[in-house]
């Protein structure tokens, strides 16, 4: 029994500790336009190094607090490493998390979050 | 009992299946097994809320789920809560542990309504709603507690006295249209084991309590753990839906009965503590709300510039001891009022006690219409995060739509809130002249329904407010 009374909080620091793992991070400066950002559409640019060799890119935009739809936008690459979106709409005034989703030729997978306020 | 009106329990399936001594366990299980989808999501899923079992289920469903039960049923969410499957664990640590009794000082509400208060800035502090690791940390929290509590003391000790999950329920199902009673008093009356709240055992002998017989081998049915006696129960208060005392009564004399909605806040006399309980969740309830309107962040970059912090936990601790003080002050002060104008002198706390009930519905529509507003907006999000969630788990379920989110049109929401508060005046009003009216005080009735109505339109100017979602960006708790 002892040994039970010591184990379960034991697993439970462990379980602490557990932050889970995702994609491999993407690493790119984000700019918006106009910044800070307003309600509707905005424009996102996405500067990646082009060693990466990205074959696709998503900009999906949630807020912090749970129950909202989020915004999800394609990138398309303007120029050698640079990406951008011109529609991204943000639906609500407040904090959200803006998720970088790319894939590389061979199907790797990158992503990257970037905090930013909707004042 | 001439308040309650139709008995559930007649109900041919309903009844049948409350009786069955498993029927709590078979509606815990499907409970417990949903928290341990939301710690596994909440420690190895994607740490963004809306993308998050544990934060969707706990701060969106869950919420929203409990007080729409508590409006048309009960505290079905006691009933059902897999807190209390601690209970196997505990019994075994209890033959290693000291059996405490829980300290008679704290036999009240004040050490719950002040756990309260921690957990509501804790919440604000550390934004829980935001955080799927931390609110699968508070799930792991609350199982700790309940084993810990449950192991040392009592049972019953940590519903009645200690979770403010549970004492929430309990003064929001003050509402509710159906409440526990006895179906023939006169029966209580020539009952000789009183079973509903010391237990029965079934000897060869016939019924016997739990006391008198503690090593029977023969079926034990526990009786009431929040120490509630069928007969006299008047309220919702404390009661957890467990039915221990359906099973526990050999005579079928326990009615789940329906009532008018309210109507304990009409004839109950509630202790002190209780209606300090009820008053505070009210206050704490706009101050949650307050917390996600834009006037709230304008009072708190003036605070900051005020104190010369950006401290967080100084600005929302100022901000919520401000509040709440401000609120605890003016509602003695007019509850002293209304005792004058109506004759009386009394102290303080005993004009806040006579009229304080009215401060039940009035909490119940704050916080309803508050998880009313995140349930409605959100509700259908409970379908992608689960299915994100078995899709870690390796059940092939398809990818997850994550435009699944609203249950009704953005502008229902509001008219509402709206409703949703003015019901709770409403009830709040009936309250007070109905008692006022019994004791001959409608001089005093009418002072507090003044006070209400003010507390009622700046509530509904908060809910007016553009909900910003939190701004968990604008004070770092470093700075
Ligand atoms: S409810 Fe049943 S057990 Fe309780 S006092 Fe009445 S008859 Fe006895
Ligand atoms: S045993 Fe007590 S808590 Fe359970 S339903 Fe009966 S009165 Fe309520």
């Amino acid at each position: 029994m002892r040994g039970v009374l010591i184990l379960v909080p034991l697993l439970l620091l462990l379980l602490a500790a557990c932050q889970p793992k995702g994609p491999s991070p993407l690493g790119a400066e984000v700019a918006f336009d106009p910044n800070p950002p307003l309600l509707g559409p905005n424009r996102i640019t996405i500067r990646v190094d082009t060693k990466k060799k990205l074959s696709e890119l998503k900009v999906v935009g949630d807020m912090t607090h749970a129950g909202m739809v989020p915004v999800e936008a394609e990138a398309r690459q303007v120029s050698p490493g640079l990406w951008e979106t011109q529609d991204f709409k943000f639906t609500m005034r407040g904090d959200w998390v803006i998720t970088l989703e790319a894939k590389d030729s061979s199907g790797k997978r990158y992503q990257q979050e970037v905090r930013i306020t909707v004042p | 009992m001439k308040t309650l009106r139709f008995d559930l329990l007649r109900l041919p399936l309903l009844g049948r299946f409350l009786r069955w001594r498993y029927s709590r366990f078979a509606l815990q299980l499907p409970l417990l097994l949903l928290a341990l989808l939301a710690l596994y999501d909440g420690f190895f899923g994607r740490q963004l809320a809306p993308k998050n079992f544990a934060t969707v289920s706990v701060w969106l469903h869950y919420r929203g789920l409990l007080v729409l039960a508590v409006a048309v049923a009960g505290n079905l969410f006691c009933a059902a809560c897999p807190l209390l499957l601690v209970r196997g664990p505990t019994r075994f640590a209890k033959r290693y542990l000291p059996q405490l009794s829980w300290p008679t000082r704290l036999r009240n509400k004040y050490f719950v309504i002040a756990l309260t208060l921690v957990y509501l800035f804790a919440y604000e502090y550390w934004d829980l709603w935001a955080s799927p690791w931390l609110t699968a940390w508070l799930i792991v929290g609350y199982f700790g507690a309940a084993f810990v509590v449950d192991a040392l003391f009592p049972e019953g000790t940590f519903c009645k006295y200690v979770c403010p999950l549970g004492n929430f329920n309990f003064a929001l199902s003050t509402a509710s249209p159906s409440q526990i009673g006895a179906r023939d008093p006169e029966v209580c009356l020539r009952c000789e084991g009183k079973y509903c709240v010391n237990g029965r055992v079934d000897t060869p002998q016939g019924p016997k309590t739990l006391k008198e017989a503690p090593t029977e081998n023969a079926p034990r049915y526990p009786g009431c753990e929040t120490k509630l006696y069928v007969p006299q129960i008047r309220s919702n208060m404390d009661c957890t839906f467990c039915m221990n005392c359906v099973r526990a009564c050999p005579y079928d004399n326990v009615a789940w009965g329906l009532r008018w909605p309210g109507l304990e806040w009409v004839r109950a006399r509630y202790k002190q503590d209780v209606v300090w309980l009820g008053v505070l969740l009210y206050f704490a309830g706009f101050m949650n709300a307050f917390g996600m309107i834009p006037a709230y962040y304008s009072l708190a970059e003036g605070l900051s510039r005020l104190l010369g912090t950006r401290s967080e936990a100084l600005l929302l601790g100022s901000i919520y001891l401000l509040w709440t003080g401000l609120g605890v002050g003016l509602t003695l002060g007019v509850s002293v009022l209304a005792d004058r104008v109506s004759g009386r002198r009394d102290r303080p706390w005993r004009s806040l006690r006579r009229w304080g009930i009215a401060y039940f519905p009035m909490a119940f529509a704050m916080w309803a219409g508050h998880y009313a507003f995140h349930f409605l907006t959100g509700w259908a999000s409970i379908v992608p995060v689960a299915q994100q969630a078995l899709l870690h788990l390796g059940l092939p379920l398809g990818q997850p739509d994550w435009t699944l989110a609203a249950l009704v049109p953005e502008n229902w929401l509001y008219p509402l809130q709206v409703a949703i508060i003015y019901l709770g005046l409403a009830g709040a009003s009936y309250t007070l002249f109905a008692r006022a009216k019994r004791e001959g005080a409608t001089a005093g009735a009418a002072v507090i329904f003044a006070y209400l109505l003010i507390l009622a339109t700046l509530t509904l100017w908060v809910l007016a407010q553009p909900m910003e979602m939190r701004g968990t960006l604008l004070l770092s708790p470093s700075t």
